[in-house]
C-alpha cells in the first residue's frame, strides 16, 4: 500500500481538548458545582469525539484505490539523539491518523465518551468528583496521544501517561490502602513492561536510523520483500538478509521486547496479575480504561508495527502460545469466582489474550476487530455490572452470593447485559461471534498452513482457543443467570438496610432500583453496539455454505490499508480452501452451545452454592491459580530481602570500611603514640640516642646512586650523586676493572665500543598501522614469541602467519620467523637470521632494530674511607644504520 | 554583551555579604530580604548569560587577568562560560534564592550568618563553573567547603555535628589529592616546556602524559570527584549529611553541590587525561550503574523520608555517570540535562520533605500516612515531582534518562562503554523500573490509606509561600519535559568539541605512547604520512637518535618556550611585572 500523507491541523485539538479539560477541571474547578464539572469534562471528549469523527470522514473520502491515506500533523522538534553511522535523528511531536488509528481514536473518544457520560450518574455526590473527572479527562488524552503518535518515543508518552492514569484511578479511594496497593502494582508492573519497549526502541533506532513507524515499517517491509525474493530466485534462507535492512534475528530480539512491553499492559502472561486488582477502581474506570482502551494498547503496538512482526516467525510463535495461554489460565479462574467485576476482570484478561492469538498468526486486522467488538460488549458489561452495584448499594464489588432476580428490577441494565453476554459469547449474528470467528480462522489457517506443513504453535492456538471460547460462554452465562434470574438474595434477609455498602458480612440494599438515565443511556448505546459492531466485519464466505458474502470484508479493506498482512491473506484474496473457514466457524459454534448450554442447567434460577471443602483443583482455580503468591516467593520476596540487607549493609560495611575503619585507624595510629609519650627520661635519653647514632652511621656511609643518559650515538653522559667529600672511580665497561683513578669530578662522558654490549633489546616500529608507534621488547635467553600489543594488530594481519620469535644472542639478536615473509638483511642459518646491532629490518610491515645494552658502574668513597658502589644498565639508542636493500628472492637463495 | 559578567556575577554576592555584615542581627526582616534579595539580583543578572553565543563551543564572557605572576609561576584569573557549565550556573543561580527563601520556615537562630553563608557558597559554587585556571579552581572548590560545613554543622538537626565532619573529611581527603596531582601535573607541563608553572587549563590539556602517570593522576582527579558526584561507594556522606542538613542546605547540596563532581569529570579530569578516562571510564560507569541498582534497593527499604530522597540522588547520579562516559553526544548532553532535572525534581523533593517536617517534626513513614486528605495540593505537587523522578514522559526526567539510556546503548565506538555497553545499559534500563518501586512505595507510605495518626488530621496545606517556592520548579518540570531543545541547543556545540577533542586527544595520546611529558601545539587533523616515521633513518642524519621517531609522528610541535595565548595578554604580564 502506498502511503499518502496530508497535512491537518485537526489532531492536535483532538489531543488538546481533554488535556485542557483535565487542567481545568483538576485545578480550576476543583470546588465548582458537578454540574460545572460535568460540562467541561465531558463536553471536551464530546467535541473530541466530532472532531476525530471529522477527520475519519475525511480519511474515509481519501480512501481511494490503492493507497493507505494519512493525516499528518507536525508540532514542533521534541529533541534529537545522534545514531553513530545514521547522523541526527530528530524526535518529533508528530501526529498521524491512518486507518487504523483512525478507528482507535473512534472508540476511545466515543466509547470513552459515552463512559464519561455514565460517570456522572455513577459518581454523584462523590467527594473527590472533580479529581475524578480531571483524571477521565487526562486518561483521553493520554491514550489519544498514544494512538495518534507518529514515532515510538511520543508513542511512549502515551503509553505511560495511561498507565499513570490507571495508577491514580484504581488508588482513586485512596483510603482504602489496599487500593492504593492495587494502583502500585498496576504501575511497577506496567514499568517492567515499559523496559521492554524502551529496550526495543533502542534496538531499533540503532538499527533503523529513526523512531518514525512508517521508516520503520517501510524498511521492514523491504527486507520482507528482500528475503521473498532471494528465496524465490533460489537462494533459500543461505541468503544474506537485505544489507541495509533488518535480520529475522533482529526482528525477534526487537518483537519480543516489545511484546514484552504488551504483556504489562496488556496484562498477558507474566505480568497479567495486576489486572484484576485494578478493579479496585471505580467501575467506570474499569470499563474504560481497564476493558475498552487502554489493556488493548498492546494490540494497537503490535498492529501499528504489524511489518516487523511478521519478520520474525519466531515471535510471532512465541505470541500466539504465550496469548493461548493467557486465555485459557484467565477463563478458568473466571470460572469459580463469585464477584461480578472479578469474573468480568479475568475474562478481560482472557479476551485479550484472543486478541493477541490474532496478533501472533499474522491475522492482525482480525486481532484489531477483536478489539473494537470487545470494546463495545465489555464495556457495556462493566457499566452493567457498576448499575448492578449502584441499584444495590454494593462498593467495590458486587458479591453473586447476594444478588439473583434482577431482571424483575432493572430491566434495561438486564437486557444490555444479555446482549453483551451473547456478544461475547460467540452467539451467530452478533459482534462478538463474527470478530471470534475471525480469531479461529486465522488460528486454524495457521495450524493448517504455517509452515511447510502446518504448525504445532497454530494447533496449539486453535484448540486453545475453542476451550477458552468454550469457557467463556459458561463463565459469561454462569454470571447472567446468577445475576438476573432466580430470586433476589438479599431480599429475605433484609439484615440491616443499605448502609452496609462495602461489607460483605451484611446483605445489599432490599430495594434495588433502576439505575438513572444517564447510566442507562450508555448502556442502551453500548448493548445495540455488542449485537451489530460486527457487520463492519462479515467474513469472506458464508459459513458452511462456501458461497462468498455478496459484500466484501469492509473491515479486512479498511485495516488492510495500514497493517501489514500475511501473504494468502488479503484484502482481496479468492478464498479457495473452505477448510479453515469450517473448522472456525465449527469450533466457534460447538464453543458457544456447550458453554451456554452447562451454565443453563447448572445455574438458570438457581443461587449459587459454594462447595462445603472444596476439592484441590477447584480451590486451585479459586485462588487464582496461586501466581501473586509463586510472584511474592519467586521475585518479590528475594528482592525485598535483598535489598533489606543492603540497606544495612550500607550503614554497617560500606560505611563501616570507608569511615569508620579509617576513624578505628586513626585512633588506633593516636593511641600507640600516645603510648610513646611516658613521662620517663631514661627512655626519652635511650630513644635520643639510637636516633643521633642512626644519623650518624647514614652521614658516614657514602651513598652511591648514578644515572647514565644517553647522549646520542656510543655516547652516554654518567652522572653520579654528589656528596660530602665523595671521591668517584669508573668502571664503564662493567668488566670488574677500573677504567680511572679516583676523581673528585662526579660526571663523566664515555662513548661506549662494541665489545662493551651486555645484550640486546629489540625495538619494533609500526610505520604503516591505522595507529602506530612503537614498542620495546626484552627478549631472553631462549625462543620467546614476540608479545605484539593487541592494540596494534598489524603484525598478524601483514605477515599473514604466527608472530616471531626471538632470542638473544652475542652477535645480536636471532629472529626466528613463524612462517612469515622474510625480507631481512643478513644470511639465514638454520632457520634463523641475526639482527645486527643497530640495524633496521622489515618484517611483516614492522621495522625492528635491536639496540644494544650496556651497564656502567660507579665506586664512591666518602672522607672516612668506607666505599660503596652502583651498577646501571641502559640501552644505546643510535645511530641507527641505512636499511639493507635486499630483496626477497636474496633471502631465500 | 557585558565584558565582566561572570565578575559582576562573583562580586554581587559579596556586596550583599557586606551588606548582611553591617546590618544588625535584630533586624531579621531586612536580614532575610537581603539575602534573597541579593540572590535574586544574581539571578536576574545571571539571565544575561543566555545573550552569549552558545552556537560555537568557545568560551563566553572570558575574562582573563595576571593574578600571581612571578618569574616562575603564572596564574590567572580566568573566567569564561560555555554551554556545558552555561545551565549549571543557571541553575545555582535559580536554585539559591528558592533554598534560601525555603530555609526561612524553620531557621531562626543566627540568621545574619546563615545568610552570610548561602551568599558564600552561592559565590564559590559559581566560581567553580567560570574557572579556567586550575589554581583558581581549586581556591573556589575548597571554599565551597566551608560555608556548606558550617550549614550543617550549625543549623542543622541532631547528628550535625558527625554529619558535617563526615563531610567535611570525605571532601577534603579527595580535595587534597586533587591538589597534589594539580601540583604533579603543573609540574610536568613545566618540565616539558622548560617554561613558568602554568595553571591555565586550555594549556595544560596540550601535555601529552606517559599512561602510567595519567592512571596516578586521573584517579586522584577522580577520587575527588567520586566521592562529590557522589559514586557507589563513596556515597555514605551523603545520606547523613541530607538527613541532618536544614532544608536550604539539603536542597543545595542535592541540586548544585553533587553535579560539581560530575562537571569536574567534564571539564577537568576527562580532558586533561584521555587515555586514563578511557581506561577507567566503562568502571566509572558500571559504579554508576551499580548505583542505580544499588541507591534504588536501598531507598526502597529506608524508614525516614529523608533518607529515601538521599538514596535516589545516588541512583540519579549513576545515571548521570553512565551517560557521560558513554561518550556519545546525545549521552553527554543527557548528563548534562539529567544535571538539570536532578538539581529541579531533587531539590522540590527537598523542599516537600521541609514542608513536612516543619509540620510535623518527624520524616518517618511510620509517623505519616493518609496526608491526601488534609494535604491534597501537598500531595498533587509531590507526584508530580515523583513522576518527574521516575522519567515519566511528558516530565524533564524522562528525556534526560531516554537521552542517556539510548546514548550508553549506541556508545560501541573507539571510546565510550567498550564490550560492556549491552548489560551496562540493559540495567541501568532496569532501574526506571526500581525507581517506580521505590518513589511509589514513598507515595503510598505518606499519603495513601486512613490518617492513622491524630496529629496529622488537621495538617495545614501549602501556604501561599511554599506554593510561590514550589512553582518555579513545577514549572522547570514540565518546561524541560515538553521542549528540552530550550535546553539542549546551547550545549550541543560545547559537548560536540568536548567529544571530538576528546577523541582525537585520545587517539594522539596511545599514538604517541610517550615516556615522558610533551606538549602539542594542536592536534593534527589527519594522521601523518606513515612513511615519514623512518625518514630520518634514510637519510642516515649522523646525530639522530630515536626520540626523533616520536617527533616525525607529531611534526606540529609546540616551540619549548611557553606562549601565552595573544600580544594582548603578554602586554598585561608585561604590565603586571
Amino acid at each position: 500500500m502506498e502511503a499518502v500523507h496530508h497535512e491537518t491541523s485537526l489532531l492536535l485539538a483532538i489531543i488538546l481538548l481533554p488535556m485542557v479539560g483535565s487542567v481545568l477541571v483538576g485545578l480550576f474547578a476543583r470546588h465548582s458545582s458537578e454540574r460545572t464539572v460535568s460540562i467541561l469534562s465531558v463536553g471536551a471528549v464530546g467535541v473530541s469525539f466530532v472532531l476525530a469523527l471529522i477527520a475519519f470522514i475525511r480519511l474515509y473520502g481519501l480512501a481511494v484505490g490503492d493507497t493507505s491515506p494519512v493525516l499528518v500533523q507536525q508540532v514542533y522538534e521534541w529533541f534529537e539523539l545522534t545514531v553513530p553511522g545514521k547522523g541526527p535523528v530528530p524526535i518529533n511531536v508528530r501526529f498521524a491518523m491512518d486507518t487504523l488509528s483512525g478507528v482507535m481514536a473512534l472508540v476511545v473518544t466515543g466509547v470513552g465518551g459515552l463512559i464519561h457520560l455514565y460517570a456522572i450518574g455513577y459518581m454523584h455526590e462523590d467527594r473527590s468528583y472533580a479529581r475524578f473527572f480531571s483524571y477521565l479527562n487526562l486518561f483521553t488524552a493520554s491514550m489519544l496521544i498514544l494512538i495518534l503518535a507518529s514515532n515510538l518515543p511520543l508513542m511512549f508518552v502515551g503509553w505511560e501517561g495511561v498507565g499513570l492514569c490507571s495508577y491514580l484511578l484504581i488508588g482513586f479511594w485512596y483510603e482504602n490502602r489496599d487500593y492504593a496497593a492495587a494502583g502500585r502494582k498496576a504501575f511497577v508492573a506496567n514499568r517492567i513492561g515499559d523496559f521492554g519497549v524502551l529496550i526495543a526502541m533502542f534496538l531499533i533506532v540503532g538499527v533503523a536510523g529513526s523512531f518514525e513507524f512508517s521508516d520503520i515499517n517501510h524498511l521492514a517491509a523491504e527486507s520482507a520483500h528482500f528475503t521473498a525474493t532471494a528465496a524465490g530466485a533460489g537462494f533459500g534462507a543461505a541468503f544474506p538478509a537485505h544489507p541495509f535492512g533488518l535480520s529475522a534475528t533482529f526482528a525477534t530480539v526487537a518483537c519480543l521486547f516489545l511484546f514484552l512491553g504488551c504483556t504489562g499492559k496488556s496484562a498477558q502472561i507474566p505480568l497479567f496479575v495486576w489486572l484484576p486488582d485494578a478493579m479496585a477502581g471505580p467501575t467506570p474506570v474499569s470499563a474504560l480504561i481497564h476493558a475498552a482502551t487502554m489493556v488493548t494498547a498492546g494490540v494497537y503496538l503490535c498492529c501499528r508495527l504489524s511489518p516487523l512482526f511478521l519478520l520474525s516467525d519466531v515471535a510471532m510463535a512465541v505470541i500466539a502460545v504465550v496469548a493461548t495461554v493467557t486465555a485459557l489460565l484467565a477463563a478458568s479462574i473466571a470460572l469459580v469466582q463469585k464477584e461480578m467485576k472479578k469474573i468480568l476482570a479475568y475474562s478481560t484478561v482472557s479476551q485479550l489474550g484472543f486478541m493477541f492469538a490474532g496478533v501472533g498468526v499474522g491475522f492482525f486486522s482480525a486481532g484489531f476487530f477483536h478489539v473494537v467488538t470487545h470494546a463495545f460488549f465489555k464495556a457495556c458489561l462493566f457499566l452493567g455490572a457498576g448499575s448492578v452495584m449502584h441499584a444495590v448499594g454494593a462498593h467495590g464489588d458486587a458479591d453473586l452470593t447476594k444478588v439473583g432476580g434482577l431482571r424483575k428490577y432493572m430491566p434495561i441494565t438486564r437486557w444490555t447485559f444479555l446482549f453483551a453476554c451473547l456478544s461475547i459469547s460467540g452467539v451467530p449474528l452478533t459482534a462478538g461471534f463474527f470478530s471470534k470467528d475471525e480469531l479461529l480462522l486465522g488460528a486454524a489457517t495457521m495450524a493448517l498452513h504455517g509452515g511447510k506443513t502446518g504448525s504445532p504453535a497454530g494447533w496449539f492456538t486453535y484448540v486453545g482457543l475453542v476451550l477458552a471460547a468454550t469457557m467463556t460462554a459458561f463463565y459469561m452465562f454462569r454470571l447472567y443467570f446468577l445475576a438476573f434470574t432466580g430470586d433476589y438474595q438479599s431480599a429475605k434477609g433484609a439484615h440491616d438496610g443499605g448502609s452496609g455498602a462495602g461489607h460483605d458480612d451484611h446483605g445489599y440494599d432490599p430495594h434495588p432500583h433502576e439505575s438513572p438515565g444517564s447510566m442507562t443511556f450508555p448502556l442502551i448505546v453500548l448493548g445495540i453496539g455488542s449485537l451489530i459492531v460486527g457487520y463492519l466485519g462479515l467474513p469472506e464466505i458464508v459459513p458452511f455454505v462456501h458461497t462468498h458474502f455478496p459484500i466484501p470484508n469492509w473491515w479486512n479493506e479498511w485495516l488492510g490499508r495500514s497493517v501489514a498482512h500475511l501473504p494468502g491473506h488479503g484484502a482481496h484474496g479468492e478464498v479457495t480452501d473452505f477448510l479453515p473457514s469450517d473448522m472456525a466457524n465449527a469450533g466457534g459454534l460447538l464453543a458457544m452451545l456447550v458453554g451456554i448450554g452447562l451454565a443453563w442447567v447448572m445455574y438458570r434460577n438457581k443461587p449459587l452454592k459454594e462447595p462445603e471443602a472444596p476439592g484441590g483443583f477447584y480451590r486451585l482455580l479459586r485462588d487464582k491459580w496461586r501466581v501473586d503468591e509463586l510472584y511474592d516467593a519467586t521475585v518479590i520476596g528475594p528482592t525485598k530481602a535483598l535489598s533489606l540487607f543492603g540497606g544495612r549493609a550500607d550503614q554497617t560495611f560500606v560505611d563501616g570500611i570507608l569511615a569508620r575503619f579509617t576513624q578505628a585507624a586513626v585512633g588506633l595510629t593516636g593511641w600507640v603514640s600516645s603510648r610513646a609519650q611516658t613521662g620517663s627520661m631514661p627512655l626519652y635519653g635511650m630513644v635520643m640516642t639510637v636516633g643521633v647514632l642512626g644519623l650518624l652511621t647514614w652521614f658516614v656511609t657514602p651513598h652511591a646512586r648514578l644515572t647514565i643518559e644517553p647522549s646520542g650515538g656510543q655516547t652516554a653522559r654518567l652522572v653520579a650523586a654528589a656528596g660530602p667529600g665523595y671521591e668517584y672511580r669508573w668502571d664503564f665497561d662493567n668488566d670488574g676493572r677500573p677504567d680511572t683513578g679516583w676523581s673528585r669530578a662526579p660526571e663523566q662522558t664515555h662513548t661506549y665500543a662494541p665489545s662493551a654490549y651486555e645484550g640486546y633489546e629489540l625495538l619494533a616500529i609500526y610505520p604503516a598501522m591505522p595507529v602506530r608507534g612503537e614498542r620495546r621488547f626484552k627478549v631472553g635467553d631462549t625462543w620467546t614469541e614476540l608479545p605484539f600489543d593487541a592494540r596494534f594488530p598489524g603484525w598478524r594481519t601483514r605477515a599473514g602467519a604466527l608472530p616471531p620469535t626471538a632470542r638473544q644472542t652475542a652477535r645480536g639478536i636471532e629472529l626466528r620467523p613463524n612462517g612469515a615473509d622474510l625480507r631481512f638483511a643478513g644470511p639465514v642459518e638454520d632457520g634463523a637470521a641475526t639482527l645486527p646491532p643497530r640495524r633496521i629490518v622489515t618484517l611483516g610491515g614492522v621495522n625492528l632494530i635491536a639496540l644494544p645494552k650496556v651497564r656502567s658502574t660507579v665506586e664512591v668513597r666518602n672522607a672516612f674511607g668506607s666505599v660503596s658502589n652502583d651498577t646501571v644498565e641502559v640501552t644505546l639508542p643510535g645511530p641507527i644504520q641505512r636499511r639493507a636493500a635486499l630483496d626477497p628472492a636474496e633471502v631465500q637463495r | 554583551m557585558n565584558p565582566h559578567l561572570l565578575t559582576g556575577l562573583l562580586v554581587l554576592p559579596l556586596f550583599g555579604m557586606i551588606l548582611l555584615l553591617c546590618l544588625p542581627r535584630t533586624w531579621e526582616r531586612a536580614l532575610k530580604i537581603v539575602g534573597v534579595g541579593t540572590m535574586l539580583l544574581e539571578f536576574a543578572l545571571s539571565l544575561q548569560l543566555l545573550a552569549g553565543d552558545y552556537s560555537t563551543a568557545a568560551y563566553q564572557f572570558v575574562e582573563r587577568y595576571p593574578w600571581i605572576i612571578t618569574s616562575t609561576v603564572r596564574i590567572h584569573y580566568h573566567l569564561g562560560v560555555d554551554g556545558i557549565s552555561l545551565w549549571l550556573v543557571l541553575l545555582t543561580t535559580f536554585i539559591s534564592p528558592i533554598a534560601l527563601y525555603a530555609s526561612w520556615s524553620t531557621i531562626t537562630t543566627r540568621i545574619k550568618e546563615y545568610a552570610f553563608a548561602f551568599l558564600l557558597l552561592e559565590l564559590a559554587m559559581l566560581g567553580v563553573f567560570f574557572s579556567l585556571d586550575l589554581f583558581l579552581f581549586y581556591v573556589f572548590w575548597e571554599l565551597m567547603l566551608v560555608p556548606m560545613y558550617l550549614i550543617i554543622g550549625v543549623w542543622g538537626h541532631q547528628d550535625r555535628v558527625y554529619a558535617a565532619l563526615k563531610f567535611f573529611l570525605y571532601t577534603t581527603v579527595g580535595g587534597l589529592l586533587m591538589l597534589i596531582a594539580i601540583l604533579v601535573l603543573v609540574g610536568s607541563y613545566a618540565k616539558a616546556s622548560g617554561g613558568p608553572y602554568t595553571f591555565e587549563l586550555a594549556k595544560l590539556t596540550t601535555l601529552v602524559l606517559p599512561a602510567s602517570t595519567q592512571y596516578w593522576l586521573f584517579a586522584a582527579f577522580a577520587l575527588a570527584f567520586a566521592i562529590k558526584v557522589p559514586m557507589v561507594p563513596f556515597h555514605t556522606w551523603l545520606p547523613d549529611a541530607h538527613v541532618q542538613a536544614p532544608t536550604g542546605g539539603s536542597v543545595v547540596l542535592a541540586s548544585v553541590l553533587l553535579k560539581l563532581g560530575i562537571y569536574g569529570f567534564l571539564r577537568f579530569a576527562m580532558p586533561l587525561f584521555p587515555i586514563a578516562s578511557q581506561f577507567f571510564g566503562p568502571t566509572l560507569a558500571m559504579l554508576g550503574v551499580v548505583g542505580i541498582l544499588y541507591g534504588a534497593c536501598v531507598a526502597w527499604v529506608q524508614r525516614d523520608l529523608k533518607k529515601l530522597v538521599a538514596y535516589s540522588s545516588v541512583a540519579h547520579m549513576g545515571f548521570i555517570l553512565l551517560g557521560m562516559f558513554a561518550m556519545e553526544p546525545h549521552a553527554v548532553e543527557g548528563a548534562i540535562l539529567q544535571m538539570l532535572n536532578h538539581g529541579v525534581s531533587t531539590g522540590a523533593l527537598f523542599i516537600l520533605v521541609g514542608v513536612i517536617y516543619q509540620r510535623r517534626h518527624t520524616r518517618l513513614f511510620d509517623d505519616l500516612g493518609g496526608l491526601m486528605k488534609p494535604m491534597p495540593i501537598y500531595c498533587l505537587v509531590f507526584v508530580v515531582v515523583t513522576m518527574s523522578s521516575i522519567g515519566l514522559p511528558g516530565t524533564n526526567g524522562f528525556v534526560g534518562e531516554f537521552m542517556i539510556l539510548s546514548g550508553a546503548w549506541l556508545s560501541r565506538g573507539p571510546v565510550g562503554l567498550g564490550h560492556w555497553w549491552l548489560p551496562m545499559t540493559l540495567f541501568a534500563t532496569a532501574g526506571v523500573i526500581f525507581a517506580a518501586i521505590y518513589m511509589l512505595h514513598c507515595v503510598l507510605r505518606m499519603f495513601w490509606g486512613p490518617v492513622t495518626h491524630e496529629e496529622n488530621a488537621k495538617l495545614p496545606d501549602l501556604h501561599l509561600s511554599e506554593k510561590i517556592v514550589l512553582a518555579p520548579l513545577i514549572v522547570l518540570i514540565f518546561w524541560i519535559g515538553f521542549f528540552p531543545m530550550t535546553f539542549l541547543k546551547p550545549m550541543q556545540p560545547s559537548v560536540a568539541n568536548f567529544l571530538d577533542t576528546f577523541d582525537a586527544r585520545y587517539r594522539q595520546a596511545l599514538l604517541m605512547n610517550v615516556d615522558e611529558p610533551q606538549i602539542l601545539a594542536a592536534l593534527p587533523s589527519e594522521p601523518t604520512d606513515p612513511a615519514s616515521a623512518l625518514a630520518y633513518a634514510d637519510d642516515a642524519a649522523p646525530a639522530t637518535h630515536l626520540t626523533a621517531t616520536r617527533r616525525a609522528i607529531a611534526p606540529t610541535r609546540e616551540a619549548p618556550k611557553v606562549t601565552e595565548t595573544g600580544p594582548e595578554a603578554d602586554a598585561i604580564e608585561e604590565q603586571a611585572r
